[in-house]
């Protein structure tokens, strides 16, 4: 029951767009010039879908996301975050999962979530009573008190993405949340995500070197050329939700994973393709 | 072994160490002239810090390792955090610090006599010259320990520049700042103790170095127990702070 609200997804009516990208090109200042990194890039995320974001390392992939989340700025072009431009961290419209290490260690679980709302000065008791409801979304509930080395790889990701939510931003972005984490423990956090993203129907767009790990979870992938990055293929997964460890063994499952891998390949080695 | 093993055997190897100094020169395996029987050099500490010319050496000197001290950790932490947060100041002086912390600082003291003649200010001079340097140091260590990554997620939470600093350098900083303290007190009671043994009218290691001198075994060792005892009185308190702001450390 508690995919209800994805099963809804199937029939999607005109969404409003939540994130839209024009013309995004970026160029790193080099010791020899400058250095193109991002080409061109134009997407567009209908409100409450999930994209994935894959490409070869080096692929501006992270400055994308870093750009998306106004912490860095592109030469050329615009992001749009709910029809308004992003060119500074608006907290309120965007938050951000980081990989593993991104947990302070001087906080306990609960104060790691509690931190966007203190930088707001939101007083102690409202604090605590958004990151208890954090904790519960999260699967954390009685393990507030720990601090982060008292916790899995798995665990931390959980208070990484409560601290994301804790805000409540429409948007979620993140950056490779699960590459630290074992295949096992990554293949739950997955599931876990989607559980988490049906009930709270944000806009998520999400970077991953797994490319089973990106097909498990998008709506639709997105892949980007090596360097300078530019967005190669779209390809919608058709899967249905909820989606089930089972589909991986799916015929469907395996060509969408296939198409990505060539693309991919195509990029990095051009002469073999 | 156990907690309370481990701390039965510390002790049984300090009574042990307690004992020989007490047995050897009383039962005449060494000369108590060299080494005086312990309980003899513990009733002499106790005779000298009744005396008024002790008592003043212990204020003289206590006053120098402090100035020294407040001047030193404050100057070296703001070198330090320039050279690891400016890039542009780092990469001139950090070769320079790097090579001047490499030499023995005690061969630059007959300059600070000449400069400063002999008393309060050379001691106070030379000591947190000696200090500053490791003081440089271990402030840009601190610095460079606070994780990119921290600030990333500071500022993507929309935090201002005060925040940071605050809620994100401070706490990365503390355990490395604090343990900074206390190594550069061990460099700063050093610098006081051999600026006053080379050549000093006062202080306690005026004193200690006379007695040596003047062969006054029971009185020399007075003196380094007493200066033993105010050292690992200071160590411990800082690393007491220590573990009490760095239980989140692995």
């Amino acid at each position: 029951m508690q995919h209800m609200a994805s099963l809804t997804r199937l029939h999607e009516v005109a969404e409003p767009t939540a994130i839209e990208v024009a013309r995004l090109s970026h160029v790193y200042a080099g010791p020899e010039g400058g250095v193109p990194a991002l080409e061109d890039i134009s997407m567009k995320v209908a409100a409450g879908r999930f994209v994935v974001i894959v490409g070869p390392s080096g692929c501006g992939k992270t400055s994308l996301l870093m750009m998306l989340a106004g912490l860095r700025h592109q030469t050329e072009g615009t992001i749009l975050c709910n029809e308004r431009p992003i060119n500074r961290p608006d907290p309120a419209r965007v938050g951000v999962v980081f990989q593993e290490a991104s947990l302070f260690p001087w906080l306990s679980a609960v104060d790691n979530i509690e931190f966007p709302l203190a930088l707001r000065g939101m007083p102690k008791e409202e604090r605590r009573r958004h990151a208890e409801a954090m904790l519960r979304l999260v699967g954390l509930e009685g393990f507030g008190g720990r601090y982060p080395h008292e916790l899995s790889g798995g665990m931390k990701q959980r208070v990484s993405i409560a601290r994301g939510l804790v805000q409540d931003p429409p948007v979620l972005l993140m950056d490779e949340p699960f590459a630290a984490l074992d295949e096992q423990t990554r293949m739950t956090m997955g599931h876990e995500l989607l559980r988490i993203w049906s009930t709270t129907r944000k806009t998520v767009v999400f970077i991953t070197h797994s490319l089973t790990e990106a097909v498990y979870l998008a709506d639709e992938v997105l892949v980007m050329s090596a360097r300078p990055g530019r967005i190669i293929d779209r390809i919608p997964v058709t899967l249905p939700r909820p989606r089930t460890y089972e589909m991986m063994a799916t015929d469907t499952f395996g060509r969408l994973r296939d198409r990505i891998w060539q693309q991919i390949r195509k990029t990095t080695q051009p002469g073999l393709a | 072994m156990t907690r309370t093993q481990i701390i039965l055997t510390r002790l049984v190897l300090l009574g042990l160490v307690v004992a020989t100094w007490e047995l050897l020169p009383r039962l005449g395996f060494v000369n108590p002239r060299l080494l005086p029987p312990l309980s003899d050099v513990l009733t002499m500490l106790g005779q000298l810090l009744g005396r008024a010319q002790v008592q003043e050496a212990i204020w003289v000197t206590a006053a120098e390792v402090i100035v020294a001290f407040m001047i030193a950790v404050p100057l070296g932490a703001a070198i330090g955090v320039l050279i690891a947060e400016n890039d542009y100041v780092g990469d001139i002086f950090r070769p320079m610090l790097f090579y001047v912390f490499s030499i023995p600082k005690s061969i630059f003291l007959p300059m600070f006599i000449l400069i400063f003649g002999i008393g309060f200010g050379q001691k106070v001079a030379y000591a947190a010259f000696s200090t500053t340097f490791v003081v440089i140091m271990s402030a840009a260590a601190a610095v460079e320990s606070v994780k990119a990554d921290h600030i990333l997620v500071a500022r993507s939470y929309g935090a201002t520049r005060g925040q940071i600093l605050t809620r994100v350098y401070v706490p990365s900083m503390l355990p490395v700042l604090l343990e900074t303290l206390r190594i550069s007190m061990i460099f700063n009671f050093t610098g006081v103790m051999i600026a006053e043994m080379y050549a000093s009218r006062t202080g306690i290691g005026h004193l200690i170095a006379n007695w040596g001198e003047n062969f006054q075994m029971r009185q020399l060792f007075a003196g380094v127990i007493l200066l033993a005892v105010v050292a690992i009185l200071f160590n411990e308190a800082v690393r007491y702070l220590e573990s009490r702001c760095s239980t989140w450390r692995a």
